[in-house]
């Protein structure tokens, strides 16, 4: 389906300071194209929602310029809004209306013709498989169907742009797969540009063309998936010796392969200077050392490695999301 | 995106207001049905309690128990408003607020759902107050132009006090400002000639009730009442002026919602 030129997002050195705070956002730029599915990753509180409230319209920006499908969202709110969809963290539902009749709110809320309401309310209804459900309560409905529910009712105008505020947290894997295909979908079939928050790698790496890293309100990287990664480009090594008196000698050891990088906990990492094959060569250096090691991690470089590179710190909230592959070691066992 | 007219859309998003509102308040009795019975006790409270203030020679109004039921049709539709105001607080402090903003280009629209709401609510209130007041054996003076004019004004006072509570409501964004929104307006209501005539009035009430624009309101239903109307312009010139200056606190109220995000 062809994606009109003007569904895009363009924001320019956007701010947020909140009264007596912290500038939530500061002063980030970037492009959203047509039709692209644009991830923003980042740890709790790094300003992802506060941009997101920015974009629709539901918080002015201090400063800066943001455009919504060609719309500025500080001065043409109302028209932002005719074209946006939006989930945001918190599903904002009320328990004591059944799906049908949030549907039939929405569809009023937006203006949608009558003829039209019934049909694409059910429509919708069914895409995100809550049909049985339809004539219940939200009161009584799980985290994952009132997350369903909620995006079908961010669709019901047809947007051109769709936001979706960490639309998959405290989802179970199922019903997040579930929507990552709707997502795609929405993206490939009907061209409509995703502008998507997420604290999860995985989701970030799987689902989005392009993603954009925020930590403390700025971006730091940005670029496709496998752009970021390959400016990291070699995998890292974590070991964490059994005996914590000997991390310094641990620590020698691992230098010999590479540069130290930060690692959890008291783990010690190297990013690898000639690649995996180096890792053999790591376990014998151990091995030859006597230092039994309580674990030996391969990570593949992954997009925490990339925040790591940019932050000096991890994200939170990713729960083994990457794809680092720990070599698990019996216990008392020295590697090698 | 729909191309739905502006105008017809600015309708249908207020309307949708207008539905859930009414939809949740009479799918859930516990909230309706004690701001039925409000007015209900009022009403029995004076009228039957203190019918013998009608004795007085210088009372001078056909009937207590309609003298009564002027104030408490005024009451009950004026705190309709207030209570349209308790649900606007509440869904913003629950979210369906930020979903309201969200989907509505003109956000206008929202405070107009809920007033066409919180008039809608007065069909029942009024039948009910009326109803009893009747069977009480309340007289009717005036003829039908003249209750028409009688419950327009009390309309009138329900869509201000949804005004004033909507401008509360949005610049608080929380239930815990609803005494915020109720105690001015009982404050009001009951600066005005409540027990007997205003010419009755003694002591410091008497200049306070005489500045007071809902003396001037309920003088008028109770003109209207009695079949002898006095002082209906002025009394809709206030209540006109009072939505005026009232609208512009709940839009400023909308907007600082707006701000806050």
């Amino acid at each position: 389906m062809p994606v009109p030129a003007d569904n895009g997002i363009e924001v320019e050195d956007l701010v947020r300071q909140f009264k007596n705070g912290p500038r939530a956002v500061d002063g980030i730029s970037l492009e959203v194209k047509p039709g692209e599915i644009y991830g923003f990753l980042g740890p709790n509180g790094a300003g992802k929602s506060t941009t997101v409230h920015m974009l629709t319209t539901l918080l002015p920006p201090t400063a800066g310029i943001a455009r919504v499908a060609g719309f500025d969202v500080a001065t043409e709110g109302p028209l932002v809004r005719q074209v946006i969809g939006a989930a945001l963290q918190e599903a904002a539902l009320d328990p004591h209306l059944t799906g049908n009749e949030h549907m039939r709110l929405q569809t009023a809320l937006q203006g949608l013709d009558r003829e039209d309401r019934r049909a694409r309310g059910t429509e919708l209804i069914d895409r995100v498989g809550l049909s049985d459900a339809a004539d219940r309560k939200v009161g009584g409905y799980s985290g994952g169907m009132k997350r369903r529910l909620d995006l079908a009712l961010a669709l019901v105008h047809r947007p051109r742009v769709l936001f979706l505020d960490e639309p998959t947290t405290g989802l179970d894997p199922q019903s997040r797969s579930a929507l990552w295909e709707e997502v795609t979908r929405l993206s490939k079939e009907d061209g409509v540009t995703v502008f998507l928050t997420t604290q999860y790698l995985e989701e970030a790496d799987q689902l989005a063309e392009r993603v954009g890293i925020i930590d403390a309100g700025r971006i730091v990287a940005e670029g496709t998936p496998a752009e970021l990664k390959a400016e990291i480009g070699r995998p890292s090594v974590e070991v964490v010796p059994r005996d914590p008196a000997r991390a310094d000698e641990s620590a020698a050891i691992l230098k010999r392969f590479g540069r130290p990088v930060p690692a959890a906990g008291e783990a010690l990492g190297v990013r690898l200077s000639e690649g995996i094959d180096e890792l053999v060569g790591i376990v014998r250096a151990f091995d030859e050392a006597a230092i039994e090691l309580a674990s030996l991690v391969l990570n593949e470089p992954t997009l925490d490695d990339v925040f790591l590179a940019r932050t000096g710190h991890h994200l939170e909230g990713d729960e083994g999301a990457g794809d680092s592959g720990e070599i698990p070691l019996p216990d008392g066992a020295t590697a090698g | 995106m729909n191309d739905f007219h502006p105008g017809s859309r600015y309708l249908s998003a207020a309307f949708g207001v207008t539905w859930r509102y009414l939809h949740n308040l009479y799918t859930r009795p516990a909230q309706f049905i004690p701001s039925l019975l409000f007015p209900l006790f009022f009403l029995a409270a004076f009228a039957g309690g203190l019918s013998v203030v009608a004795d007085s020679p210088d009372f001078g109004y056909y009937d207590y128990t309609a003298f009564q039921f002027s104030f408490v049709l005024i009451q009950a539709s004026a705190l309709a408003g207030v209570f349209a105001g308790f649900s606007i607080a509440s869904d913003f402090e629950l979210g369906m607020g930020r979903r309201m903003m969200l989907a509505t280009p003109n956000r206008s629209a929202i405070v107009l759902g809920y007033a066409i709401g919180a008039a809608s609510r007065l069909g029942v209130t009024w039948v009910l107050v009326t109803g009893v007041s009747l069977l009480a054996g309340m007289d009717v003076g005036g003829g039908g132009l003249d209750l028409a004019g009688m419950y327009s004004l009390a309309l009138l006072g329900n869509i201000a006090a949804l005004l004033f509570s909507a401008g509360i409501a949005l610049r608080f964004r929380s239930l815990q400002a609803g005494p915020l929104m109720q105690m001015p307006i009982f404050i009001l209501l009951f600066l005005a000639p409540v027990y007997v005539p205003q010419a009755l009035l003694t002591g410091w009430i008497e200049p306070v009730a005489s500045v007071n624009p809902v003396t001037a309101i309920l003088n008028a239903s109770r003109s209207l009442l009695a079949g002898e109307p006095t002082g209906v312009l002025a009394a809709y010139a206030i209540a006109f002026g009072l939505i005026a200056a009232l609208t512009v606190w709940a839009i400023t109220g909308l907007r600082r919602a707006e701000v806050a995000g």
